[in-house]
């Protein structure tokens, strides 16, 4: 008698096989869809088919019918990669004359002589990101807030293509050794402090961190101080609140100092 | 052999060169972050180091042995030359030429993105272009496979398949569909993004699709070792194979159950419904049903051979075992850590143990010992077992076998075992460091000493493995003995028409990952919200 084939119904293997796997997956799918949410309050709670679509996956509308409350933002300002495109020639152009506004404070090549942050080679949409945030008030500054209330998005980046066509502030080279602050080469991972270096250039760079390098002494402690006490908020995911908040005063001096330093 | 002798020397050997410069990779890594050196200066070299340790020993490693062993299976099980040596050849270059380009990628710093992709981190595009043609050229593999068996049945009508070929064949289906996943993930979502044609990535269907090849490519490693496990074993310890019928059970179930079964890798992400990674898991525990049928008759064989030799009792035939034997010695050792491991997987598929331990130093401990450990030590019996057939040297010095397999052992859990311990405390994997200072770590810093330890004995292992297969041809033997597989207790008994062929087999693989994976991608591939802005690794 010939055997009957492999997708024979009457080979009793193949029979038993399928209706063993089809079993299975029905009887796996009844509790992981039915018994197990209707155990669970939260899944039961919209009835039968909400649960299933739960259980799926689907996702829900939690705040049907409730007024979500909204939470404070950080900032309005979403980075894109486009806004770290190089600028055209015009708009490095136009981005100097309007920038001879900013030279009393900024020094007249991007490099500052007062304790302003230097604007030099700076990243596009760091800038675009700051002067957003100082017009939408989400970075507070008597001098910036009123500078940029009348700046058109057209203004915005073209400043930032032209600082970011200036050479960078550079400091004394670095190697990766210790003598390195540790907050800057490692970080401390018990206080959730990441490593500088691992956003703002040196293992990495991320989008809208701004270039440190050679930035005035002071104003990098001022701005870690202002991160800590929450007086500047404007970080979108509150990444600087979260590593300057535990780091005393001796650990921001000795960061702000590998900073500023210039090179010999 | 016939014709494909340099073709499988030729992969097996970069096969272990590749395997043995990951392996000095992986024991600097332990040794970085152990007590015993410095923090690491620049975390970003660990990363590479272990993007690159992940992509050679998951992607290269596997896929050369699985495709060299497979071109010998071919050869010694259906006794014919390969169909298809050219072809062979020309998927063999490209697994090259992808393992160099994305070794160069990775080298240079653009490419930290460990070998689990992890989108939206984005490597640069070579990385992914030469893993694409690693996994491309074992395609050739799969296809060349699937023509060999085909042209044999034709030319043996009513004949069984050979168990081994059997196997080889249902290790290149399985690799075949859940590469799939893979590659789907890599030619549409990641690549697009990586050339620069999108800033946004779907990054929770990439990573659903990454759990289609995640979960199953470990059973695409561990093919060639059970068929190492039932078409050697017996014979190399002087027994019978307990049962052929029982091999292609568990081979068919294999292909059933190891593939849609990826989402419990997913348990902790937000984007998949609880439903469906229920039933994920209880598809996972499906898979300890054909390891425990490979466990179950590999001892029973072992017990035959133990009789054989004049062992009697319910238990008392162990002490009749051929102990000095190195199959035997190399089947416990591997016995032992896949015990251990497949313990330690139960706790992973499930879903509520998984809480505790999801992402901490115990799944690297797992996976090294189920992996490194229990399928990679055949790898090496299989090597030894085929140099002389490959070469024409005598055959491999027992006691060169057995230090290689004793260091490999021991080193391995003397590696994973404190991972395991450190896992349940809560010690997260991928750290570049842990700060020993902390009084709260401090406790757990030995541990760290012990794994480095470890890894530095399975370096020993490495080197010992590359010396004793590069000075194997000193020894020439005056006539190579013949090949053979390991008979079965009752040779000749008529195989099943549904076990001597895949047909059905894969039919269930595609439609049991249909339903389980075709809702939840559908959903998310659905989803406009869900894609989120990439992170280029090294850009800048």
């Amino acid at each position: 008698m010939k055997e009957p084939g492999t997708f024979g119904w009457s080979n009793p293997l193949v029979r038993w096989s399928v209706l063993g796997l089809v079993a299975l997956s029905i009887v796996s799918m009844l509790v992981g869809f039915l018994w197990l949410p209707s155990v669970q309050g939260d899944y039961a709670a919209q009835g039968l088919w909400a649960s299933i679509c739960r259980a799926a996956g689907v996702p829900g509308d939690w705040s049907r019918g409730a007024k979500a409350r909204q939470a404070p933002t950080a900032t309005n300002v979403v980075l894109e990669r486009s806004m770290a495109n190089e600028g055209a020639n015009d708009a490095i152009g136009r981005g100097a004359t309007l920038a001879l506004n900013c030279t009393m404070c900024h020094g007249a090549q991007g490099m500052s002589l007062s304790n302003a942050p230097n604007l030099a080679g700076q990243y596009p949409e760091v800038v675009i990101k700051q002067l957003r945030d100082y017009q939408s008030g989400k970075r507070s500054s008597a001098i910036m807030q009123a500078l940029t209330a009348k700046l058109s998005d057209r203004d915005i980046s073209d400043l930032a293509a032209y600082y970011a066509y200036l050479p960078k502030a550079r400091t004394a080279p670095t190697t990766y050794d210790e003598s390195l602050p540790v907050l800057v080469r490692v970080g401390a991972p018990l206080r959730n402090v990441a490593p500088c270096v691992s956003c703002h250039g040196g293992i990495d760079q991320k989008l809208g961190a701004p270039w440190i390098e050679g930035m005035p002494k002071d104003y990098i402690v001022q701005q870690l101080k202002a991160f800590r006490s929450g007086t500047r908020r404007n970080d979108g995911e509150a990444q600087m609140r979260n590593v300057a908040r535990s780091m005393t005063d001796a650990e921001i001096a000795d960061v702000a100092s590998f900073y500023a330093r210039k090179a010999p | 052999m016939f014709q494909a002798k340099r073709l499988v020397l030729a992969h097996f050997w970069v096969a272990f060169i590749a395997f043995f410069g990951a392996l000095v990779l992986g024991a600097w890594q332990m040794y970085v972050r152990s007590p015993l050196s410095t923090w690491v200066q620049n975390p970003e070299h660990y990363y590479r180091s272990v993007t690159a340790h992940g992509t050679v020993m998951a992607y290269v490693l596997p896929t050369l042995v699985a495709m060299g062993f497979g071109y010998a299976i071919t050869e010694l099980a259906l006794k014919k030359p390969l169909i298809g040596v050219k072809w062979a050849w020309a998927g063999f270059w490209l697994v090259i030429g992808g393992t160099l380009m994305a070794a160069a990628t990775m080298a240079l710093g653009k490419a930290s993105v460990l070998y689990t992709f992890y989108p939206p981190m984005l490597a640069s595009p070579f990385y992914y272009f030469g893993v694409v043609l690693v996994v491309v050229g074992s395609w050739i593999w799969v296809a060349l496979m699937s023509i060999n068996l085909r042209a044999w049945k034709k030319e043996h009508p009513g004949e069984s398949v050979p168990l081994a070929m059997y196997g080889n064949v249902a290790g290149a289906y399985l690799w075949a569909w859940t590469s799939l996943g893979a590659a789907i993930e890599v030619l549409v979502l990641i690549l697009p993004a990586s050339l620069g044609l999108t800033d946004t990535i779907n990054a929770g269907l990439a990573r659903v699709f990454f759990s289609w090849t995640l979960h199953a490519i470990v059973y695409f490693w561990l093919m060639p070792t059970y068929i190492v496990f039932y078409t050697i074993v017996p014979r190399a310890i002087g027994g019978r194979l307990y049962s052929d019928t029982m091999g292609r059970v568990a081979f068919a179930l294999f292909l059933v159950f190891s593939m849609p079964i990826g989402i419990h890798h997913l348990f902790a992400d937000p984007q998949v419904g609880a439903g469906f990674k229920f039933v994920h898991a209880v598809m996972t525990a499906m898979v300890s049903i054909p390891t425990f049928l490979t466990v179950f008759t590999i001892v029973a064989s072992a017990e035959i051979a133990a009789r054989l030799r004049g062992g009697t009792g319910a238990f008392g035939w162990v002490k009749a075992l051929p102990w000095s034997n190195p199959w035997m010695l190399a089947l416990t050792f591997s016995f032992i850590m896949l015990g251990f491991g497949g313990a330690g997987g139960l706790i992973n598929m499930s879903y509520q143990l998984n809480e505790t331990i999801h992402n901490t130093q115990w799944v690297t401990g797992h996976f090294h010992l189920i992996f490194a450990g229990a399928i990679v030590i055949m790898y090496f019996m299989a090597a030894y077992e085929l140099w002389p057939q490959l070469t024409g040297c005598a055959p491999i010095s027992p006691r060169l076998i057995k230090a290689q397999a004793w260091l490999w052992f021991i080193g391995m859990m003397v590696l994973t075992l404190p991972w395991h311990l450190v896992g349940l405390l809560g010690m997260p994997r991928r750290m570049a460091y842990y700060d020993y200072s902390n009084p709260e770590l401090a406790p757990q810093a030995w541990t760290v000493t012990m794994s480095a330890i470890g890894g530095f004995i399975l370096l020993a292992s490495g080197a010992l493995l590359i010396y004793t297969l590069a000075t194997a041809s000193r020894r020439r033997a005056p006539a190579v003995e013949p090949f053979t597989f390991s008979r079965a207790a009752h040779p000749g008994g008529r195989t099943p028409v549904a076990l001597n062929g895949l047909g059905l087999w894969v039919a269930m693989m595609i439609a049991l990952t249909l339903v389980n994976y075709g809702y939840p991608i559908a959903q998310l591939a659905s989803l406009k919200e869900a894609s989120v802005p990439v992170i280029p690794i090294g850009s800048r």
